[in-house]
């Protein structure tokens, strides 16, 4: 049985095993259950049976309103702010030497797969490099290249909105009225 | 440290703990070795104490009532809480940056390892340069791209000495102690940011605020931080000074912060002169001094001691002061008068003629912007303060040779009321 009192987030993980999964070896007992009718007719326990009552929403409403999102604010002595200044510097640092390398990494992968392109467009149907120019002009050459940058089917599955990326505003120039084919 | 040292240190905090209240503070090199008898010695030790009454009371470790009392009488009080001094007293007294918190020193490394870094860029840029300078300006291709270059290249290298040493505590710290060595490119920059921060923004809005910005000069980027004072009074920018205040002459502190020595001119100019006669306002120039040295270390300009008095003596053409001071003042009744005084860069050697500007300028209806195309000076500070009519004001016209215009008050015009006529009053149906 549970009590709808207790908010979600409050209620215990633990919960009393319930009859069906119970030994079948054990005496048959009644399952616990909160008194529900109490000693006494005093005030207070009239009292405390209201406040069970409570609305779970309105007990989390509260608790988030009494308890903001922004942090209490760091007071620290002079040296124990300059330590936290000096880690958080270092922090920084780490951080920018990071993306530093991965911006680097992602530059190298990139010039890796454009030379690899350009030595398949310069290709010809031996698999040897042919001279930039006029010698690459033959069916043969440069096959595999434009294979691998056909573009046939990539919308496929993907609504033709997703074309541009969606942005706040319209692009300046909307519709390129000059294109032909 | 050893596991030996470890293992006593406990044991020399326990001692510490149980150490004599009374004696504690006064440095007695063998009072520790007695601590169990007490025989003789307490006595010799009254008698010491009596003798140099107290004297070397740290008022920073002093961490008993009695030692405090005793303080007190001698005219010291005790800095900071009691827990704090006897945490000081205690607390062995290791240097900032070698605190045994293991995140910072982590951080420290993480941070001198960048810092090594930057330095090794800066020898590399610094080689660069060199190289480049020594290559025949012919071989780039165009002139002026090698400049080009290498003005880049110096940015550049300033911008690495800035961020060698920005992330460094002893530098923030140092500065902030106001310890910095304006020499260092690092507390140049530092200072350079705090004065745009605050400073700068309240002495722009004061200045475009009061209009002097297009009313004295079309535009203006101040560089540099400029301190008003006339003798120990502070003027903030823009404020009211009285008029006994502002007729000594004042003192300015600039702090340039780009390195090296230059001359400026500091010309003071009151932008609210009433003309009568034209209904208009003109300009009157209160003040010039050329040729003065500054330095991001050398920031005070005296301008009252400018040129010494023997000098004048001698009859020898002043060398700094080409219009002396001469006492901001403003008749009764005219609106405020804005002084704005403006330190001005002159040009790299160039060196301003005093003696022939004395002879050239007037006072009234000086021209800002005509006398600074001539002598051709750039604006590096600003600050203003303002005047008006007040309970001085007619003492220091008098003593300023001005008798004729204290009786002089303006007065609004008094602008008549049309008579009142009855409106026809069919058109309010």
């Amino acid at each position: 049985m549970r009590c709808p009192a207790i908010p979600f987030s409050f209620r215990p993980t633990f919960r009393p095993l319930s009859p069906r999964s119970r030994p079948t070896t054990c005496l048959h007992r009644k399952p616990f259950s909160p008194i529900t009718a109490p000693f006494t007719s005093s005030a207070r326990l009239l009292r405390k049976d209201k406040g069970e009552k409570k609305d779970h929403r309105i007990t989390s409403i509260r608790y988030h309103l009494t308890h903001g999102l922004t942090p209490r604010p760091l007071r620290f002595s002079r040296l124990r702010a300059l330590r936290h200044w000096t880690i958080h510097r270092a922090w920084l640092t780490f951080r920018a030497k990071q993306r530093a390398a991965a911006e680097l990494e992602l530059q190298r992968q990139y010039e890796s797969m454009r030379s690899a392109c350009e030595m398949l467009r310069l290709m010809d149907e031996n698999g040897m490099a042919v001279e930039d120019g006029m010698a690459a002009q033959g069916k043969d050459v440069g096959r595999l290249y434009r294979i691998a940058m056909e573009k046939k089917g990539i919308w496929d599955s993907v609504p033709i909105e997703y074309a541009r990326i969606q942005m706040d505003y319209p692009a300046k120039e909307a519709w390129n009225h000059g294109w032909t084919r | 440290m050893t596991a030996g040292k470890q293992a006593v240190r406990p044991l020399n905090t326990c001692l510490r703990c149980i150490r004599q209240p009374a004696s504690s503070n006064v440095s007695l090199p063998a009072a520790p070795s007695r601590f169990f008898s007490s025989s003789t010695r307490n006595s010799e030790e009254a008698q010491l104490q009596k003798s140099d009454q107290f004297s070397d009371l740290d008022p920073r470790l002093v961490d008993n009532k009695r030692d405090e009392k005793r303080l007190i009488k001698t005219g010291v009080l005790p800095i900071g809480s009691r827990r704090r001094r006897a945490a000081l007293r205690t607390a062995p007294d290791i240097p900032f940056e070698q605190l045994p918190y293991q995140c910072f020193q982590e951080a420290r490394k993480v941070l001198q390892e960048d810092r090594q870094e930057k330095i090794r860029q800066i020898e590399v840029i610094r080689k660069r340069i060199a190289n480049l300078e020594s290559q025949d300006a012919a071989v780039g291709g165009e002139t002026g791209v090698k400049e080009g270059r290498l003005r880049s290249m110096r940015n550049h290298l300033e911008e690495l000495k800035i961020f060698a040493d920005v992330n460094d505590p002893i530098v923030k710290k140092r500065f902030e102690d106001g310890e910095g060595d304006m020499n260092k490119p690092i507390y140049r920059y530092l200072a350079d940011r705090k004065w745009r921060q605050h400073k700068r923004m309240v002495l722009m809005q004061r200045v475009t605020q009061m209009n002097l910005v297009p009313d004295v000069l079309p535009k203006i980027d101040p560089v540099a931080d400029v301190d008003l004072a006339f003798g120990r009074r502070n003027v903030q920018p823009g404020e009211i000074v009285d008029s006994r205040v502002s007729e000594m002459v004042p003192r300015l502190r600039v702090q340039v912060f780009d390195k090296g020595e230059r001359l400026v001119t500091v010309v003071v100019v009151d932008a609210d002169v009433p003309v009568p006669e034209k209904d208009m306002f003109t300009y009157r120039c209160h003040f010039i001094a050329s040729n003065i040295p500054l330095s991001p270390t050398n920031t005070s300009v005296a301008l009252s001691r400018l040129d010494p008095k023997v000098d004048v003596s001698k009859e020898a053409p002043p060398k700094h002061i080409a219009l002396p001071w001469s006492p901001p003042w403003a008749n009764k009744g005219a609106p405020y008068h804005r002084l704005a005084v403006f330190v001005l860069q002159q040009a790299e050697g160039e060196i301003v003629d005093t003696a022939k500007v004395a002879k050239n300028t007037k006072r009234d209806g000086f021209i800002l912007r005509s006398f600074m195309d001539k002598h051709n000076l750039k604006t590096v500070g600003i600050t203003m303060f303002r005047t008006q009519w007040d309970e001085g004001m007619a003492g220091v016209m008098e003593r300023a040779g001005l008798g004729d215009q204290v009786n002089v008050v303006f007065k609004r015009k008094r602008v008549e009321k049309l008579p009142y006529k009855k409106k026809d009053p069919s058109r309010y149906h």
